[in-house]
C-alpha cells in the first residue's frame, strides 16, 4: 500500500492543463512539456462542468505534440547544441494536445456513468484524479460501453490501459477480483465480437 | 464582397514579368558597381574632397574607414562561451474606435548562454499606457511615429538592463532586429519630443557602452545604398556636382548594398562604413555616439543571406567586440536559416496577436463594467467586426 499512498501525495488536485475545446462527448486539454505530472494515455481525469456543480471524468484517449515551421527547419540543423532544444521545449509555448473521453460525471457525491449533461468550458483547469476517485468512479463498469460506442478512440487499447490503471489504484488484493468483474461486463457487452474480446482480455492478463 | 482574386490573374501575370525583366536590367548594373568598389583607395584627396562637400548638402552615403572599402574579413571563431541577448518590443496603437484608449507596448527578450546546455531566459514584459500625458503628449492624439520610438527605446532598455547583469559571467552581445539610428523618433513634426526621445536612446546606447557588453542592430533583407551613393560620388568628375546628381544614383539605380556584396562568401564580412547619414553625424555625433556598418553573409554557399549589421564605432574600435558581433550573428544564424535564432525568439515573445488583443480588450471592458462605465466600440468598428468575421453559408 506504500507505493499506492506515495503515489496518492502526489496526485492530489495538481491541475495538468487547461481546457481548449469541449463537446458532450470529450474534451480536449493543452499542456506544456516539462509540467511536473505529463499525462498519460489512459489516466483518468476530472474536468469542471456548470459552473463547478458537475466534475466530468474522462479517459486520456490521445496526446498530440504539434509541431510548427520553426521547428520544422530545426530539426534540419546538423548538431543542434542542447541548448536549442531546451529553448524549443522549455521556454516556446506549443501545448501538448491531449484528447479526453468524458465517460461519467459526479454531482452532489454521486457518480454518474454516462454522458454529462454540460461539457466543461474553455481555459479550465484539468486535474489528474486521485487514486481515490478512480477506485470510486470504476466501481461500477457501465462506461466501458461508452468507450466501445466511441468511434474516436483505439477501444481496445483504452479499455485495457485504463482497466490496468484501475487496478493497480487499487490495493493488491482488490485487484484480481476487480478485473475479473470487468472480465465478466466486457463479456456481456461483447458477446458478439469474441476476438475483441479475447484481444481485451489478453491484455488485461499479460499485464497484471 | 472580398478581393475577388480572378479579376488579377491578368494583372499578376503582367507583374511577374515586369519583376523579371527588372531583374534582368539590374543584374547588368552589379559588374561596374563592383569594378568601381575594386577600384576605390582609401585616403584617396579627390575622393575625400568629394564625401566634404558631399556631407556640407546631407549626403546618405557612407564613409570608408581604416578597412579598405573592397576588403572582406572572414568570420572569427566564436568564442567557446558568451551570452548572447536580443529583445523586440512589439505595440498596439491606440485606437480612438475601440472601448477605450489606450497604447501598449510589449517587449520581448532571450539570453541564450552560448556553451552551457541549459535553456536560454525568456520574458515578455507588457506595459499599458492610459493617462493623459501617455495619450496626449503634446494635446494631440499621440502619433504611431512616437508610440514606435517609445517600443524601441523599451528594446534598447531591457537590453542595457540584461548587460548589466550578464557581462558579469561572459563576453555579451546584443542584438536588435532593426538600426541603431532611431528614424522614427526623428520623423515626428514635435521636435521638442524627438529630442527627448533621442536623448533618452543614446543615454541607454552610453549606458550599454558603460557595461563592456557589445550591441549590434540587424536588419534582413535591407534596402540601404550607402555604399553605392559612394560608388556614385568616386564616379564624379569633380567635386562640383548639383544636389540633384548627389541624390541619384545614375548608372547604379534601383541596385541595393545587398546585391553589391552578393559575392561575400558565408561567414564572410565587408569592410565596416560610417554612415553618412545627418540623423548620425548632425544628432548622434555630438551626443558622442556614431553608428557604422558592414554587410555580412550569414547564410549558406546555396542559399547566401546578406545581413546588413549596425554597431557603434566603440564596438567597432575594440576588435574582441567587433569580432563577437561577427561570429555571434554568423553563428546564431546557424539555426535560423541565415537570421540570428535570438531575433526570432525575441520577436515571437514579443509579438502581440489578434487573439490576445482582443483577450486584452476584453479585459480593459470587464474593468471599466466594474468601475460602473459603459464599454463599447464605435459604430464603425462594430460593423468590421460584422463584416470581416469568417462567412457561413446554410447548408454548407
Amino acid at each position: 500500500m506504500n507505493d499506492v499512498n506515495s503515489q496518492e501525495k502526489t496526485n492530489l488536485s495538481i491541475p495538468i492543463g487547461r481546457m481548449l475545446r469541449s463537446d458532450t462527448t470529450g474534451f480536449t486539454f493543452g499542456c506544456l512539456l516539462p509540467e511536473p505530472e505529463v499525462p498519460l494515455f489512459g489516466d483518468f481525469v476530472k474536468a469542471p462542468a456548470q459552473q463547478g456543480l458537475t466534475e466530468i471524468i474522462g479517459i486520456i484517449h490521445n496526446i498530440v505534440i504539434e509541431d510548427d515551421l520553426f521547428v520544422r527547419q530545426l530539426i534540419a540543423a546538423p548538431e543542434l547544441p542542447e541548448a536549442y532544444i531546451q529553448d524549443q521545449r522549455k521556454n516556446r509555448q506549443i501545448p501538448i494536445e491531449v484528447s479526453v473521453l468524458s465517460v461519467g460525471y459526479s454531482s452532489q457525491s454521486n457518480i454518474i456513468q454516462g454522458l454529462p449533461p454540460q461539457p466543461p468550458v474553455t481555459l479550465d483547469y484539468i486535474k489528474r484524479c486521485s487514486l481515490n476517485d478512480v477506485i470510486h468512479f470504476t466501481d461500477r463498469q457501465d462506461y466501458l460501453a461508452l468507450i466501445l460506442n466511441s468511434k474516436e478512440t483505439p477501444a481496445e487499447e483504452l479499455i485495457a490501459t485504463a482497466l490496468q490503471r484501475a487496478s493497480q489504484a487499487r490495493p493488491i488484493e482488490d485487484r484480481e477480483i476487480f478485473l475479473l468483474q470487468a472480465g465478466k461486463e466486457l463479456a456481456r457487452l461483447l458477446s458478439d465480437d469474441l476476438s475483441k474480446l479475447n484481444s481485451i482480455l489478453r491484455r488485461i492478463q499479460v499485464n497484471t | 464582397m472580398g478581393l475577388e482574386l480572378n479579376k488579377l490573374s491578368e494583372q499578376v501575370n503582367n507583374m511577374g514579368s515586369t519583376i523579371a525583366s527588372r531583374s534582368a536590367e539590374i543584374a547588368d548594373r552589379l559588374p561596374k558597381a563592383r569594378a568601381t568598389l575594386a577600384k576605390i583607395t582609401n585616403n584617396d584627396p579627390v575622393l575625400e574632397k568629394k564625401i566634404e562637400r558631399a556631407l556640407s548638402m546631407h549626403w546618405t552615403g557612407a564613409i570608408p574607414t581604416s578597412e579598405p572599402v573592397h576588403a572582406v574579413f572572414q568570420c572569427p571563431s566564436h568564442p567557446e562561451r558568451a551570452n548572447i541577448a536580443a529583445a523586440d518590443g512589439s505595440q498596439v496603437y491606440p485606437d480612438r474606435h475601440g472601448i477605450a484608449l489606450y497604447y501598449l507596448i510589449n517587449t520581448g527578450s532571450i539570453i541564450f548562454r552560448h556553451g552551457l546546455d541549459e535553456a536560454p531566459i525568456c520574458s515578455s514584459n507588457p506595459h499599458l499606457f492610459h493617462e493623459d500625458h501617455d495619450l496626449y503628449p503634446n494635446e494631440v492624439l499621440i502619433p504611431s511615429s512616437l508610440v514606435n520610438a517609445r517600443r524601441d527605446i523599451a528594446e534598447l532598455r531591457e537590453l542595457a538592463q540584461i548587460a548589466k547583469r550578464e557581462v558579469k559571467t561572459a563576453p555579451t552581445l546584443l542584438m536588435l532586429d532593426n538600426g541603431l539610428l532611431l528614424y522614427l523618433g526623428l520623423q515626428t513634426a514635435e521636435h521638442r519630443q524627438s529630442d527627448e526621445i533621442l536623448g533618452e536612446y543614446l543615454e541607454t546606447l552610453s549606458d550599454i557602452e558603460s557595461t563592456n557588453a557589445c550591441i549590434a542592430g540587424v536588419i534582413d533583407r535591407p534596402r540601404a545604398a550607402n555604399v553605392l551613393r559612394l560608388l556614385r560620388l568616386y564616379d564624379m568628375e569633380n567635386d562640383m556636382f548639383d544636389n540633384h546628381a548627389l541624390r541619384t544614383l545614375g548608372d547604379y539605380s534601383q541596385l541595393t548594398d545587398r546585391m553589391l556584396f552578393g559575392t561575400l562568401q558565408p561567414g564572410e564580412r565587408s569592410a565596416i562604413f560610417v554612415n553618412a547619414s545627418p540623423q548620425n553625424l548632425e544628432r548622434y555625433l555630438p551626443k558622442g555616439q556614431k553608428i557604422v556598418f558592414y554587410y555580412v553573409n550569414a547564410g549558406t554557399s546555396e542559399q547566401p543571406v546578406i545581413l546588413r549589421v549596425e554597431i557603434p564605432e566603440w564596438v567597432a574600435n575594440q576588435p574582441e567586440q567587433l569580432s563577437l558581433t561577427h561570429s555571434g550573428i554568423v553563428e546564431q544564424a546557424r539555426f535560423g536559416k541565415g537570421f540570428p535564432y535570438v531575433l526570432m525568439r525575441s520577436h515571437e515573445l514579443a509579438v502581440v496577436s489578434w487573439t490576445e488583443r482582443g483577450h486584452l480588450d476584453e479585459m480593459i471592458g470587464s474593468s471599466m463594467h466594474r468601475s460602473g462605465l459603459s464599454a463599447v466600440i464605435s459604430r464603425k468598428a462594430q460593423g468590421k467586426q460584422w463584416t470581416n468575421s469568417a462567412k457561413r453559408r446554410y447548408g454548407q
